[in-house]
């Protein structure tokens, strides 16, 4: 039985020998056996894909997981058909597409995930006439700033923002390194996103919600080689205090931030000049305002660490900013900024009487306008800054006649500019943007208070005709030329005109 | 002293109560889901069919030099919308970066490759929310990936958002490409 069982299974055996072995000697031409590898291969390269897919899960950190919406069912008599070799996996679990990030500047994948890190900077170079050199022009040129925006993600409701920025070429000690610029946190906040209507924007250091500039500064974003004019001196950019805040929607088309933060003071003294009981210089040694009538607020921005700030009080600020339907093409923003007192612990007149409390208001409306199916472009804005009690000005009583200020200050601008596509060049498509701009600043109204004798010399009402073209190879590089001229009410005039050409970028 | 501190405790941390009692009701700064989405841009649609193309080199080629934007996700996440059992549409939902952060967004496209409507879903920015405007949205109505869908060309920048009109744009356009080489 055994023996009949054992000859029946070498028999199908042989049989099956028979049976397949002219069917495969037939069929294993080289051709066949490349078109099968080439399937496997195509079949691992599919698996590989789908694998990808599930591991990397579709985005980074921050990438949205839309909610799987598809209702079961197969597809229907007139489903598309994708293209040939386009694999279309109907319901398939993977949540979207895969994604190489490029987090790091726009060009390497991020070794953490959640991390991204952007960059913007701008050059400068030309002739600028030098005031104290008889307006002698002189030729010269400015890496400016080069800013690192580190940004990270902990959950998809909670992300951390910063910029460091390096100025004016960095700073170094020894002398033949030749800097004397900057390394600043300008801006390191967390945002915790609770909804569209109310967020709240943990303490850190972060941009003063006034005006348009202050916010939105990478120079792709401006015409001109410099900041215009009221963006730096009565807005005294870049402006980033210790402060926090909150923002939202208030409807569509309106959005709010409002933010408590250090406040500005009247002490123009760099941060050596402090003395260890954080005061001002013990009189008589007298110190610089941080408020003048000669430079606005560019003195005036509280020190961002080391518990360094001068004074006890806080400011606030308010921001709305608006796009009307209405009006396609135009925003606009209105803030207000109020302190206090700018006036810092120990302030005194030269005289030796001390100064007391003076509050200072800021008012800024500004609006950026680009008329549809144009190349047309208008921008104009308004900053008044308004003094409670000027008598305590240090500006007002430092011996110093000519940088009095008066009750308030003020300046406005109006900006003309046309985009005219250029086409397509290596690769880019390019964009030319002639523009004028003319501002109009008073830093030395009446209503002058103080024990100073008062004899302002003009320098302070200004007439600022600034022109120009700024060339985008892409929206992320702007190549600029710029003149500017100043004419204000002293004798011998500003002597302060420039012709400059910039290179500005930003990516991310 | 003791009464004062608390009155003192209580309005300090009053915000923090308000805050609490909103954060649990609302997810981050969504605007709408991807459902919402979906019935506002098919109404009559009687059934959402979800589908994952995954791109080929030569797709995405392809779609790089329809919409001269870079492709950098391996595939799309894509919907069929159907009425009564027949396609009636495509819906696509995509992201972009906006200056910092991911801009969730919708497209949706009838059978000829016209856009329906764009929708932003989910915005995370402290800035540029602006674009969540519908009537800057509805400018991509209509569209089709033989219109520009360029910012100063035939859709408007938003100053103030102008990263994440700009990207959200050219998330569009990728997208019109994506159909011409994929769905079409």
């Amino acid at each position: 039985m055994a023996g009949l069982r054992r000859f029946k299974l070498v028999a199908i055996g042989l049989l099956g020998v028979l049976a397949v072995e002219p069917t495969s000697a037939r069929a294993v031409t080289p051709e066949e056996i490349n078109q099968k590898l080439k399937a496997l291969e195509d079949e691992v390269r599919s698996l590989r894909q789908q694998l990808d897919a599930v591991k990397t899960n579709a985005a980074p950190a921050q990438a949205p997981a839309p909610v799987p919406a598809a209702a079961p069912g197969g597809a229907p008599p007139d489903s598309p058909q994708p293209q040939p070799g386009a694999q279309m996996a109907p319901q398939s679990p993977a949540p979207t597409a895969t994604v190489t990030n490029k987090d790091l500047f726009g060009i390497l994948p991020s070794p953490l995930e959640g991390l991204k890190i952007g960059m913007y900077g701008e050059f400068k170079f030309g002739k600028v006439q030098n005031p104290d050199a008889n307006g002698q022009w002189q030729l010269g040129a400015d890496m400016a700033r080069i800013v690192l925006m580190p940004s990270y993600a902990f959950t998809d409701s909670i992300f951390l923002y910063s910029e460091i920025e390096f100025e004016h070429g960095g700073i170094a000690g020894d002398e033949d390194d030749k800097s004397n610029g900057a390394v600043e946190v300008e801006q390191a906040w967390v945002d915790f996103k609770i909804n569209p209507y109310f967020n709240i924007r943990s303490p850190g250091i972060d941009l003063i919600p006034i005006g348009y500039t202050n916010l939105y500064h990478e120079p792709t974003l401006f015409y001109s080689v410099n900041r215009p004019a009221l963006a730096t001196g009565l807005v005294p950019t870049t402006w980033f205090q210790p402060a926090m805040s909150v923002y939202g929607r208030v409807v569509e088309n309106l959005n709010y931030q409002v933010q408590v933060s250090a406040s500005l003071e009247d002490f123009g003294n760099g941060i050596q000049s402090r003395p260890d009981n954080n005061s001002v210089p013990p009189f008589p040694d007298g110190y610089a305002p941080g408020i003048s009538g000669k430079d606005a607020l560019v003195f005036a921005k509280a020190p961002n660490g080391d518990f360094r700030q001068l004074s006890d009080v806080l400011a606030t600020a308010g921001r709305l900013s608006y796009t009307p339907p209405f009006i396609p093409g135009f925003a606009g923003s209105t803030s207000l900024y109020y302190t206090p007192s700018t006036t810092p612990r120990g302030a005194y007149s030269d005289t030796g009487l001390p100064l007391r409390r003076s509050s200072l208001t800021m008012v800024d409306t500004e609006f950026r306008y680009r008329v549809p199916e144009t190349g047309f472009e208008f921008r104009a804005e308004y900053v008044g800054v308004f003094f409670g009690n000027n008598k305590n000005l240090r500006a007002n009583n430092d011996s110093d006649p000519t940088n009095n200020v008066g009750s308030a200050m003020y300046g406005m601008s109006g900006e003309i500019a046309y985009h005219i596509p250029l086409g397509r060049a290596l690769g880019a498509e390019w964009e030319a943007v002639p523009f004028y701009r003319y501002t109009y600043q008073n830093l030395q109204t009446g209503g002058y208070r103080g024990s100073d004798l008062n004899a302002p010399t003009g320098s302070g009402q200004q007439q600022i005709q600034t022109m120009g073209l700024a060339v985008f190879p892409t929206k992320k590089l702007v190549l600029k030329l710029t003149y500017q001229n100043v004419i204000d009410q002293q004798r011998g005039g500003c002597k302060c005109d420039y012709v400059l050409g910039g290179v500005g970028f930003y990516f991310n | 002293m003791g009464q004062r501190s608390a009155a003192d405790w209580a309005r300090l941390a009053a915000p923090a109560a308000i805050v609490m009692t909103i954060a649990p009701a609302s997810y981050a700064n969504r605007y709408l889901t991807v459902e919402e989405a979906q019935h506002l841009a098919f109404p009559e649609a009687s059934q959402f069919v979800e589908a994952h193309v995954v791109f080929r080199p030569a797709d995405i080629a392809a779609i790089e030099r329809l919409s001269g934007q870079r492709v950098h996700t391996r595939g799309q996440q894509v919907w069929k919308a159907l009425v009564a059992g027949r396609l009636a549409g495509f819906f696509v939902v995509d992201y972009v970066i906006g200056k910092h952060l991911v801009i969730d967004y919708s497209v949706a496209l009838a059978l000829d490759g016209r856009v329906k409507a764009v929708e932003i879903l989910e915005y995370r920015e402290a800035y540029g929310s602006e674009i969540t405007s519908h009537h800057w949205l509805h400018q991509f109505d209509g569209k089709t990936g033989r219109d520009p869908v360029a910012i100063d060309k035939d859709i408007r920048n938003i100053s103030g958002a102008t990263l994440s009109s700009q990207h959200v744009t050219e998330g569009v356009k990728r997208i019109l490409a994506f159909y011409e080489t994929c769905l079409r």
